[in-house]
Parts: C-alpha cells; sequence; structure tokens
C-alpha cells in the first residue's frame, strides 16, 4: 500500500480490499491459482472509461483466484512519467502496468516489458480456452507486437509483449435528430464531412459542425492523423523519407483548419474531453474520434443527448482507414509477481471479462464480445464498432521512440498552422525537415 | 572546523544536484535508462540547443513574458501600496484581502482563470456576450493567449510587490516626508520626489526578486494553455518540462534547464552587486556625515 499514490476511488479500494480477505476466507479457488493465493498484485491503469468500467468488474478476479489487486489509477498523459521511473527500478512496484500504444516501442526498445511468449507456452498458466484467434487482430498487431515490419508491427521477426487493453477505433457519432431535421446525409466521405461541419452553423445558428481535438501538441497531431491515414497520406514513406508535406498532408492540414473554422469558439484549442463534451452538451452535430466515448454519450448523468446519438464508420478519403490506438497491458521486466500477473492479464483479456467490461461501457478487445447479442442490445452502436475494426490501420502513426519528439513538433506546428494563419504548406515543410534530422540521428538512415 | 558541517550541508544539499545536472547536460539519457548508462556527448545538447528554433522561441517568449509582468506588477503593486499606506478603519482587512491570491496554489489559480477565459461557460466571455458584444478567443488566439497567461501572473503576483512596497513605505523617515510637506511639495510630488527615490533599494531587490521567479513559471500556464496555440505561451520552464517527460530527452533538457540557470545567476549577480553598491554608497555618506560631525 505503501507505494500507492493515487486511487481514483478510496471507497472502491476499501470495497476491493473487504472482498479479498471474505473472497479468500469463503470461496474455494481454482487449483490454477492456488499457487498465488494471497499474492498482492500492484497494477497501474489509467484514468480513462475503459478502465474505469474495469474497477466495476476486477474484485471478481480476487474473488475467483484469491489473488489480491490494489490499482494505481493515473491521468493517462502522466501515467508514462511513473512508468519510466518505476521501469528503471532494479524491483519494481509494478506487477502490471497498462501503456499507451506509443510507449510500446520505447519500453520493449530499452528492454522493460516481458515477452509473453514464456508464459503463454507455460501449460501452468495458459488457459487452453483463451482463444487467442478471436482478439482482434489489428489491435494486438498494434499494442502488443513489436520487433517485426518496421520495428513496431509483426513479421516474421515480431514478438507479443503486451496485450490489446482499452484498445480503440474511431468512428464518426453525429446528432441523428439535427440530420434528420434539414435531411442530411450521413457522410461517407471526408469530403462530405466537412461540408456538413460547415453548413451546421448555418442551419442551426450557435452549433458547431465537427467537434474534433485540435489542442497545440499531441492532440492537433492527432486529429490530422485522423485525416491524413483516409486521404492515403503517411508520416513517413517505406524508407523512413518524410513525407508529411505532401499533397495529402496538406490536404489533411487544411482540412482541420477548416473543420475547427466551422467550429465552436475555442474549438481550436479543445483536447478530446472537450470535444468529447462540447458534442455531449450538444453544441455540435458531429463527433469525430475513439469510440471510448459512446457510453459516456448515453450516459443522463454525463450527456444531454441521450438517444440522439448514432455512430457511422469513420468517413473515408481514397482508402477506409480508422485509428488504432488506445492502451494495452504488459508485465514489466522488474516486476515482483510476474505469473500471478500473467494471471490477471490473461483474466482481464479473456472472452468472458471482455464481455463484462463491455457491458459496464468499456472497449471490447475481442470479435466475439462485438456479436454478442446482450452487448448489441444495451448498447447499439456496438455493431458499427465492429464493422469499423475491419478498416483500422495497425500502421496508423509510426510507433518508434522518436515519435514522441516528431509528434510534439507536428503538433504545434498544426497549431500555428489553425491559429497563427501559418501556411500548411511551409509548415509541414518546417516538420518534415525537423523530422529527417531526428531521424538521421537516431540511425535510421545508417543502411541507406 | 566550526565551518566544516555547514560546507558539507551545503556540498551535498545544494551542490550535488546542481552538479548532476551540470553532468547530465553532457549526456544522452533517456529516462529509460540509468545515468550510468547514458552516452557521453560532450557539447552536443548545448550545441543543438543554439540551432534549436523551438528553443530560441520559448526563450524569447519567457523574456517577454517576464518583463512585461514584472513592470505591470510594479506600477500595480507600488501603486496600490501608495494608496492604502494610511490608517483607515478595516484597512488591514482590505490589506490581507489584496495579499489572498499568492496564497493559492499556482494549479489552481491556472484551473481558475482557465474556466474563467472558457470560450462557452467563461465568465468573462458570457458578460461579453450578454452586453451584446463579440466573444475573446482568451485561449485560442496566439496574441489573446499571451495577454491572458500575463493578466493571471499579474492577478497572482502582484500582492507580493504590494506588500513589500507597503513595508518600504512604512519604514520611510517620517521626517523627510514631513519636511517635504512644510516646504510645500503636493502629494504626487512628495511620491515622485521623496517617496519612490527612498524605496528605491528594496523596489530594485522586488524587481529582481520577481524576475527571478518569472523567469521560472510554469504550472500556471502548464494548466491554462499548456504552451499553446503553437509555442505562442510556452515558456522555457514548460520547453524543459516536455523535453524531459515528452521527447524523454534528459540530456538536452539539464543543458537547457543550465542556460536558464545561467540567466538567473546572471540577474542574481546584478542584484547582489546593486546591493553592495548601495551599501557602499551608504557606508561613504555615513563617513561623510561623520567628518563634518
Amino acid at each position: 500500500m505503501k507505494h500507492i499514490t493515487n486511487i481514483l476511488k478510496p471507497s472502491l479500494l476499501a470495497g476491493l480490499v473487504a472482498i479479498s480477505a471474505s473472497g479468500i476466507a469463503q470461496a474455494e479457488v481454482a487449483a490454477q491459482y492456488k499457487p498465488y493465493e494471497g499474492t498482492t498484485l500492484v497494477v497501474n491503469f489509467p484514468v480513462f472509461p475503459h478502465y474505469n468500467s474495469t474497477m466495476k468488474v476486477i474484485q471478481q478476479f480476487t474473488e475467483e483466484t484469491g489473488i489480491n489487486v490494489e490499482v494505481d489509477q493515473l491521468a493517462y498523459l502522466k501515467m508514462r512519467e511513473r512508468q519510466t521511473l518505476e521501469l528503471t527500478k532494479a524491483k519494481g512496484d509494478y506487477d502490471l502496468i497498462s501503456y499507451v500504444v506509443f510507449s510500446k516501442a520505447d519500453y520493449v526498445y530499452a528492454d522493460q516489458l516481458e515477452n509473453l511468449a514464456r508464459y503463454f507456452m507455460n501449460p501452468k498458466l495458459a488457459d487452453p480456452n483463451f482463444d487467442a484467434e478471436d482478439l482482434i487482430d489489428g489491435y494486438v498487431q498494434n499494442i502488443g507486437v513489436a520487433g517485426g515490419a518496421k520495428g513496431y508491427l509483426p513479421g516474421p521477426t515480431g514478438s507479443l509483449y503486451g496485450m490489446p487493453f482499452g484498445s480503440e477505433t474511431s468512428a464518426l457519432a453525429y446528432r441523428a435528430d439535427i440530420f434528420e431535421k434539414h435531411g442530411l446525409k450521413v457522410p461517407e466521405t471526408l469530403e462530405e464531412m466537412v461540408d456538413i461541419a460547415c453548413k451546421i452553423p448555418e442551419l442551426e445558428p450557435g452549433m458547431g459542425g465537427l467537434a474534433m481535438r485540435a489542442a497545440s501538441g499531441h492532440h492537433a497531431s492527432h486529429a490530422f492523423l485522423l485525416l491524413l491515414n483516409p486521404l492515403g497520406g503517411s508520416v513517413f514513406d517505406d524508407n523512413w523519407q518524410p513525407v508529411i508535406n505532401n499533397a495529402q498532408g496538406v490536404a489533411a492540414a487544411n482540412m482541420l483548419k477548416k473543420i475547427t473554422d466551422c467550429g465552436v469558439d475555442g474549438a481550436k484549442t479543445f483536447g478530446p474531453s472537450e470535444a468529447a463534451s462540447g458534442f455531449s452538451s450538444g453544441q455540435y452535430a458531429m463527433f469525430l474520434d475513439s469510440i471510448g466515448f459512446a457510453a459516456g454519450f448515453q450516459d443522463p448523468s454525463k450527456s444531454q443527448v441521450v438517444g440522439k446519438v448514432q455512430w457511422a464508420m469513420h468517413p473515408k478519403g481514397v482508402v477506409a482507414a480508422s485509428q488504432t490506438g488506445g492502451f494495452g497491458i504488459g508485465i514489466p521486466k522488474n516486476a515482483q509477481h510476474k505469473e500471478a500477473a500473467f494471471l490477471l492479464l490473461q483474466w482481464l483479456t479473456s472472452k468472458e471479462t471482455d464481455l463484462k467490461i463491455a457491458m459496464e461501457g468499456g472497449n471490447p478487445s475481442r470479435y466475439s464480445t462485438y456479436q454478442d447479442a446482450g452487448l448489441n442490445a444495451k448498447y447499439p452502436y456496438s455493431a458499427t464498432f465492429g464493422e469499423a475494426l475491419k478498416y483500422a490501420n495497425p500502421d496508423w502513426r509510426p510507433i518508434i521512440p522518436t515519435w514522441g519528439k516528431i509528434n510534439a513538433d507536428l503538433g504545434t506546428t498544426l497549431s500555428k498552422i489553425l491559429t497563427e494563419g501559418l501556411d500548411p504548406q511551409e509548415g509541414l515543410d518546417g516538420v518534415a525537415e525537423r523530422a529527417h534530422a531526428i531521424m538521421e540521428e537516431a540511425g535510421y538512415y545508417t543502411w541507406q | 572546523m566550526f565551518l566544516a558541517p555547514a560546507a558539507a550541508i551545503l556540498a551535498i544539499a545544494l551542490l550535488y544536484p546542481i552538479g548532476y545536472m551540470i553532468y547530465a547536460s553532457f549526456l544522452d539519457w533517456n529516462p529509460s535508462q540509468r545515468i550510468g548508462e547514458a552516452d557521453w556527448v560532450g557539447m552536443r545538447n548545448y550545441l543543438k540547443l543554439l540551432n534549436d528554433a523551438a528553443f530560441w522561441e520559448s526563450t524569447w517568449v519567457t523574456v517577454r513574458f517576464a518583463s512585461i509582468v514584472v513592470t505591470l506588477e510594479m506600477i500595480f503593486g507600488v501603486g496600490l501600496a501608495m494608496i492604502l499606506d494610511r490608517n483607515l478603519r478595516g484597512m488591514s482587512i482590505l490589506r490581507t484581502i489584496f495579499i489572498l491570491p499568492m496564497m493559492i496554489a499556482p494549479i489552481v489559480v491556472g484551473l481558475m482563470w482557465r474556466y474563467m477565459y472558457h470560450p462557452q461557460v467563461g465568465i468573462f466571455n458570457r458578460t461579453l456576450k450578454s452586453l451584446g458584444f463579440d466573444t475573446i478567443p482568451f485561449l485560442s488566439e496566439s496574441n489573446w493567449a499571451f495577454a491572458s497567461v500575463i493578466i493571471a501572473d499579474i492577478w497572482q503576483w502582484t500582492p507580493f510587490i504590494f506588500i513589500l512596497s507597503l513595508a518600504a513605505l512604512q519604514s520611510l523617515p517620517q521626517s523627510a516626508i514631513e519636511a517635504s510637506r512644510i516646504d510645500g511639495a503636493s502629494g504626487w510630488q512628495q511620491v515622485l520626489y521623496i517617496k519612490l527615490p527612498l524605496m528605491l533599494p528594496v523596489l530594485i531587490v522586488t524587481v529582481l526578486l520577481r524576475l527571478i521567479d518569472a523567469f521560472k513559471v510554469l504550472e500556471v500556464i502548464l494548466v491554462m494553455t499548456n504552451g499553446g496555440p503553437g509555442l505562442s505561451t510556452e515558456v522555457l520552464a514548460l520547453r524543459i518540462s516536455r523535453t524531459a517527460s515528452e521527447f524523454r530527452e534528459l540530456g538536452e533538457a539539464a543543458a537547457m534547464s543550465n542556460a536558464l540557470l545561467f540567466l538567473l545567476m546572471l540577474l542574481t549577480v546584478i542584484m547582489f552587486g546593486y546591493t553592495k553598491l548601495q551599501e557602499k554608497r551608504a557606508a561613504k555618506l555615513r563617513q561623510a556625515a561623520q567628518e563634518e560631525i
């Protein structure tokens, strides 16, 4: 307990502790969990809708296994700082960590995450009914695998270091009532989406068209990538040469500017939460971002648009390409209870738990969960999300150690384009030039 | 021998961290590495800074920010002290209220102003709207964002200047003020020719203390704008923080910190130099007075 610095809900922790004590006393744990009974795992989760849903079911793990779990929940952008400190210690305090997708490269490169192969090979630990085939392929590739193509994608040399947990793709939420009122067609292409986004303020005075994150830094960069990928663009070509400043890049930057120009006041400084709250408070007709926000729009205590929201596929450009991102879970190399941590990882990503968390509003990591009738009855948009996942692009952004610096530069440059009138071509040319220098210094052109 | 414990504490508590930071600035150090695993790169981090446009932009933002806030805070702080330097009923309560802002945690100050500047629900824009005016993009337009963080800083730190100026005013020799009054000096003339010159030593030190603090400002800006839009409010302390945590370049962050430290040391040397000069001047005057006697 001494290492737990920020528990989201103290009452929840109290509940966990109480359940762990009574669970061990009353229920007989299954044989495979016996050797770990009484172990206490310390896990690090972000404060994020999927993990908040997880907190509602995690006590069942203790009841079934006799293994106690203490959760240290942190704001997701702060999580990495803490983990970086923890992972460099000889003996870490975390037994299981959740990591943002772009941390995968750093952690694997620094040899700080356990390769999961030896756990899945261990018959005493691996559940034969785990059904890994059922896991959403794009998520596993994006979040879990490293060492294959480009270093961060699957391939003959790749290996599994984490499991998708709280992974997400992107989709378009829209106000069905507003679209019906004005006879608008749900956009299927980015062009149609931008066109409607700028029509809405005329049709519904005071209402913005499309709520999207755009704040300086990571968020502006993320929004840009949501547009760049369907337009057929990318940050690098196959030889790691920056191509962000090509025609597709400029088109994506111009599109983002147009979207924010057609938004309400302050749209150019929105983070994802502000964009989502703008949509859920009825200020916007559309919202393009992670599917992780879907359950919140259905919650009457948080949303003023309950029952008015429908979801559509991420609009396409020259291709359909939605985001792959979000979180995965892995076992730190310096964890003190690695085998028990694997049992928790396996339990959290099992079919049963995936469905339980999804029913509480979390993001499924399995195809079977999206096909579940009960889930579709509770959250009718699940079928759309399942369909959207077919187009989720595992190479949506480069997951390489230098991405943090390039991402920040791209994000601040985009913010200058949005707010200071910097010419998109000029701005992106600068980003490409600086990205080239960063990549060169990191050795990406050594073999060229 | 008597100095040994103090010297040891100084070496451990003060010089060791600074030495560590200077050493780190010569390393290519990733936070995933222990310091011993980092590669020695000599002056590379400093040379990189020289060519880093974002670093220079942040330095320029910091210099502009510090100069503007300190100038305005001095004007308001000294002005308020002049106005409130009188014995009226309830004046002590009023003085306490004036110094409240500087007692609030900077994170809270940032959050408070961020919500007041909010484009839709913020008090400023709602008031403007209700009066029929256009709303102002307080935090989403570069110039406005810069002005907005300046306003928040002035709100928080003017009381600091006020307190020190008031203390200086109240310790002024009443004889000089009385003499000027008898000689027929107006209120303004008393301020310009008697009070301000006599307060000057305190005011100079106050300016330098505030300048040092303003150069290191972080939390309020981090919460209000996170350095945006673009890099328009990205002060040096924020750049250092991002370089360490976001870009994972601890060596570069250490080099930036040293650059900031050098700048602040320069200001401190000026402060000590000025104090020394004043002491010499006072000693000379005392000596001259004694010689006359």
